[in-house]
């Protein structure tokens, strides 16, 4: 009886040690068959070979994993990939989907355009990325104000953006590692002898660089932005504020808005209409830069920019990238093209009434177009018919930003017997 | 035994019959319906860009800014066309517009940065005099409201605080809405607390008769229950709070916490659609009235 128990336990033993080192041979067969199946593949994507000898190649690629990403018979996703390009990336690159607890994105990390900056296979550059750091962001940004600029920052100069950037993520706006300040200070004194006097000895430790320093380019020395405000160009500080040895120097002369129109008298009639964009304080730095721009009317930055700083919903439609159909001013960020940034006696800050807005720059439709205006009513809210009526010029998914399908749905809104 | 078997798949059925049509009850009583909307007829004329509204509930009147034909129209209790009225000419572009309850008309006049006080009984017109009101940027009044003690509540945009005058038109104090951006529109509750409106950072702030502030909600962002851009407020007399939501075309209701209740109404041209709307008021029965602008109406709801 013992014997036999003996006997099962050196053949259970037995076929314990063949079944482990069968397991290396079966793993060792599977790779096979997906090398295997990498050929097939390659029979007829034959360019994915030579990228395969990369040394950078992407992992799951190098290591003939196709299938990691791809799904070789069907997929909702073009190139058959088994998921939309950001999920799919980030199934295995968890870092990045912890960043996105960070309160600014870069646009293409939001979207999930990964595939923007990095190729999926392989590249001769770093991490993947289409270009070299630099000109892949000058791809999409800056490379004008940059290049053609007499006076360049040393990092920007050298296409080192993410000196000061985030590529995926960050913490403050734009997309900087460090906070403004933190990011400027990192490398350059303003405690220094020199910096305080070139700051007419204010104590600016605690402004902001860039509201006066363009931080990528300038054709003005020390990076000063392209337009200055004439007191600020002639060093005439005390002009609005107070000396810097009084107590409170960075304090500005007068009560509220006065400090600017005492020499813009002009601009409060602007003010004084139906709809006005007024507000506390000095209002008006709310979207003009007081001492250097590099926008037109010292604009703090670009038209758009200034005007979605606010209004963020009209930012979130301007994205919108199903919204394909966008009138030329709004493409352009020239908001100021229709609407009047001081104040308006129309309605949505218009210039003039909504026909006229159009009509000054489309002047055949002033004459020949549907009926609109007076006489021209809609039966749906028995209002007069004008342009927005039929038109979202903000963007819209239809030709002509039409707010419907103009081959039928548009008309029949009205037509009914059609 | 077949009994019993069988009373237990009728307990739960009747339970069912019962409780579905008090779940029911219970949705329609949270929903807001369309009663009517006030659009431009031959009594009234072409309607241009409106603006404020008031419900005098002593005369069963309401009354509507037209603001680019300067006048004021008058609709009686079925919202019929009663009449017009400019003061005399007096009226530049009003906007938004009270009334006491001794029959004192507020008009606000902001491209002219006054607050006409009109006597109907003596005829005349007057500004406001703000030569009390704190120094700062020159006042630009916005929406207005008036309490149950006839004190007037103007909302100075350029300056980010409500102004409170009493009864006899003095200057009695200011709230300062010191951490808010964009303040809009000013209401008081059946309690008399002071409900703010600011449009930027998309938040309500109730402040007590002191200007103590209570409580703040609201904010902006794409969920339900959040704002894209919000312009004018009104308290129910059941203190739910209504919010117009301009760009979302929307009319958003929270309870007396705070939180979000419902919401009505969409983008449309149609009755009961909005386009832009740009003010809200609600009378003492509950009637929602709002100035539909984009569609030159007014839509009324309850």
């Amino acid at each position: 009886m013992v014997m036999v128990r003996k006997k099962i336990c050196w053949a259970f033993f037995i076929f314990f040690c063949a079944f482990i080192c069968s397991m290396p041979a079966a793993d060792r067969s599977y790779a096979q068959s997906t090398q295997i199946n990498l050929k097939k593949c390659l029979k007829c994507h034959p360019a994915l070979g030579k990228e395969i000898a990369s040394k950078d190649a992407h992992a799951p690629f190098k290591n003939l994993q196709c299938s990691s990403c791809h799904n070789p018979h069907a997929s909702n996703h073009k190139h058959l990939v088994k998921e939309q390009i950001g999920k799919l990336c980030t199934s295995c690159h968890k870092g990045k989907k912890e960043k996105i607890g960070k309160k600014y994105s870069h646009p293409p990390f939001e979207e999930g355009a990964c595939l923007k900056c990095h190729k999926a296979h392989s590249s001769k550059n770093r991490k993947l990325l289409v270009a070299k750091s630099g000109e892949l962001c000058f791809n999409c940004h800056a490379r004008k104000e940059i290049l053609s600029k007499k006076h360049k920052h040393d990092p920007a100069k050298k296409g080192k953006c993410l000196t000061c950037h985030g590529p995926h993520t960050a913490d403050h706006e734009p997309m900087l590692k460090k906070s403004l300040k933190q990011a400027c200070v990192s490398c350059h004194s303003i405690t220094s002898n020199k910096a305080k006097k070139s700051h007419s000895y204010y104590p600016v430790q605690d402004t902001k660089c860039t509201s006066c320093h363009n931080p990528h380019a300038s054709n003005h020395g020390g990076l000063i932005r392209e337009r200055s405000h004439k007191p600020f160009a002639r060093k005439k500080c005390t002009q609005c504020h107070n000396s810097a040895q009084s107590k409170n120097p960075l304090a500005v002369k007068g009560k509220g808005v006065s400090v600017c129109t005492a020499c813009h008298p002009s601009v409060s009639e602007d003010f004084r209409k139906v709809n006005a964009h007024v507000g506390r304080g000095v209002f008006c730095t709310n979207c003009h830069s007081p001492h250097t721009s590099d926008e037109l009317h010292m604009k703090k930055a670009k038209e758009t920019k200034v005007c979605t700083g606010c209004h963020q919903d009209t930012k979130g439609r301007l994205r919108d990238s199903k919204n394909k159909h966008k009138h030329p001013s709004v493409m352009e960020g020239k908001c100021s093209d229709c609407h009047r940034p001081h104040g308006s006696n129309f309605r949505l800050f218009y210039g003039a009434d909504e026909i006229a807005t159009c009509t000054g720059c489309h002047k055949r439709h002033a004459s020949f177009t549907h009926p609109v205006g007076k006489g021209a009513i809609d039966p749906r809210s028995k209002g007069e018919i004008t342009c927005i009526t039929c038109h979202n010029l903000m963007g819209s998914r239809h030709d002509f930003s039409l707010r419907f399908n103009r081959k039928k749905q548009l008309c029949i809104q009205c037509h009914k017997g059609y | 035994m077949n009994m019993f078997r069988r009373g237990h798949l009728v307990i739960p059925f009747l339970i069912f019959l019962l409780v579905i049509p008090a779940t029911a009850l219970c949705a329609g009583k949270g929903k807001i319906k369309h009663l009517t909307s006030i659009t431009k007829n031959s009594e009234t004329g072409r309607l241009s860009l409106l603006s404020g509204l008031f419900f005098d509930e002593s005369r069963n009147r309401l009354y509507v800014t037209d603001t680019t034909n300067k006048r004021i129209l008058a609709f009686d209790v079925d919202f019929k066309f009663v009449s017009e009225f400019n003061a005399g000419g007096a009226l530049g572009a009003p906007t938004s517009l009270a009334r006491s309850s001794k029959g004192r008309l507020f008009v606000a006049e902001p491209a002219k940065g006054k607050v006409l006080f009109i006597d109907i009984k003596q005829k005349s017109v007057r500004p406001i005099n703000f030569s009390a009101v704190p120094k700062a940027n020159a006042v630009y009044p916005g929406n207005m409201a008036v309490d149950s003690a006839d004190n007037l509540y103007i909302v100075d945009k350029a300056n980010q605080r409500v102004l409170i005058f009493d009864a006899d038109m003095r200057f009695n104090r200011q709230i300062l809405v010191k951490d808010g951006n964009g303040l809009i529109d000013v209401k008081v509750g059946p309690n008399g607390n002071i409900y703010t409106l600011d449009t930027i950072d998309g938040a309500i702030r109730v402040f007590d008769r002191r200007g103590n502030l209570l409580k703040r909600f609201g904010k902006k962002g794409k969920d339900k229950g959040e704002f894209n851009f919000p312009v004018s407020l009104a308290v129910h007399p059941n203190r739910m709070v209504y919010v117009v939501d301009q760009h979302n075309h929307k009319v958003l209701a929270f309870n007396k916490k705070g939180e979000f209740v419902l919401d009505f109404s969409q983008l449309g041209w149609r009755e009961g659609r909005l386009h832009y709307p740009s003010y809200i008021y609600i009378n003492k029965a509950g009637k929602i009235f709002v100035v539909d602008r984009g569609n030159s109406r007014v839509s009324i709801f309850e």
